[in-house]
């Protein structure tokens, strides 16, 4: 039994380490590269589904260019619509973690 | 030696040639991997769980951190709905990581590199997350693309937006994953051949930055994994709790 108090005392030593240390680099952690490297296919990923979009129905109503342009545009726009989206979401959980 | 950098990624038939009609149906080097990969993590998660002592041994360490970190994620992410979809999540999690990392073993091949095995992962997710999103909440699933508030003149082109929007989730999940993969070992290479084209004289500097990149390859294939899984957390919350 004395085994068993050791280690649950230990165990709550370790804990308290961990959190300071959580605490401490709460900024700087791997996550936040993980979100910068995101937004950038996400803007670009819009666009070229867009296009590509606008080119297949070109195709159907042959009426090329015409489609092809305006849904250049319209994935220009879902791909700022996208970047505003993740950004707000990233801001909505640092005020939750701040509360 | 080849000092071509795209060469790592050639895919080469090993054995015999199978082909189902007019599909080539081979094993390649790029098949061998992911056969790698996966015998890997169940080996892993085999040895992790087969004594469960209350003080773990590291490998048993390393399989409770992983489920631990793939359980607060879904958590965080998607809610407490989300729990059933844990064993996907934590299996697309747990391959894409190893075949990143086994592809940055020397002479190894990275499976994650070819934009045909990302896209298809994802496109795997994207189908299966519009299912879900239909059978919890049926046709007002469409609702999704019908932002609140809205001016009913500029309706159709804010829903052929989030159309375009929602369809991009799939390439923008892959491209990512691919490219990062794919420009990370080109560059390797590149760096590793300037190595052997400078000789002992010049080729410090160059395995200087080598070393520097495989630390940041390292870092990167985790960082890529994990954006892949909360990538899909956050997509099935979207399916699970209609709401933007």
């Amino acid at each position: 039994m004395k085994n068993f108090k050791e280690i649950s005392a230990r165990l709550e030593i370790a804990k308290k380490k961990i959190e300071k240390n959580i605490t401490k680099d709460k900024s700087s952690n791997a996550a936040s590269l993980g979100k910068a490297l995101k937004i950038g296919t996400e803007l670009v990923a819009s666009v070229v589904v867009g296009t590509l979009l606008g080119f297949i129905l070109d195709g159907w109503f042959d009426t090329r260019p015409w489609l092809t342009i305006s849904f250049f545009f319209m994935g220009v726009g879902a791909g700022i619509l996208n970047v505003i989206r993740s950004a707000k979401n990233m801001n909505k959980k640092k005020d939750m973690e701040n509360n | 030696m080849s000092t071509n950098p795209m060469h790592q990624f050639e895919v080469y038939r090993i054995g015999p040639e199978i082909s189902l009609g007019s599909v080539n149906l081979s094993f390649t080097n790029a098949s061998l991997f992911m056969l790698i990969s996966a015998a890997t993590i169940l080996l892993l998660l085999f040895l992790g769980t087969k004594k469960k002592l209350l003080v773990p041994t590291k490998i048993q360490l390393i399989t409770e951190m992983s489920y631990s970190f793939v359980a607060k994620m879904i958590n965080d992410t998607a809610g407490s709905k989300a729990k059933p979809f844990f064993p996907f999540i934590f299996t697309l999690f747990m391959f894409v990581l190893f075949c990143n990392m086994i592809g940055m073993l020397p002479y190894s091949f990275t499976v994650t590199s070819h934009i045909i095995v990302t896209f298809i992962l994802a496109a795997i997710v994207f189908i299966g997350v519009t299912i879900i999103g239909f059978i919890q909440h049926g046709i007002k699933y469409l609702e999704l693309f019908v932002p609140k508030g809205v001016p009913v003149l500029l309706l159709p082109l804010i829903v052929v937006i989030e159309i375009i929007s929602y369809l991009s989730r799939p390439v923008s999940l892959s491209v990512r994953l691919f490219a990062n993969m794919m420009a990370g070992h080109t560059m390797l290479k590149v760096f590793g051949g300037f190595v052997i084209s400078l000789g002992l004289l010049g080729g410090w500097l160059p395995l200087g930055f080598s070393v520097a990149l495989t630390g940041l390859e390292i870092l990167v294939a985790f960082l890529q994994a994990y954006v892949f899984a909360i990538l899909t957390c956050i997509y099935l919350n979207d399916a699970l709790n209609l709401n933007h």
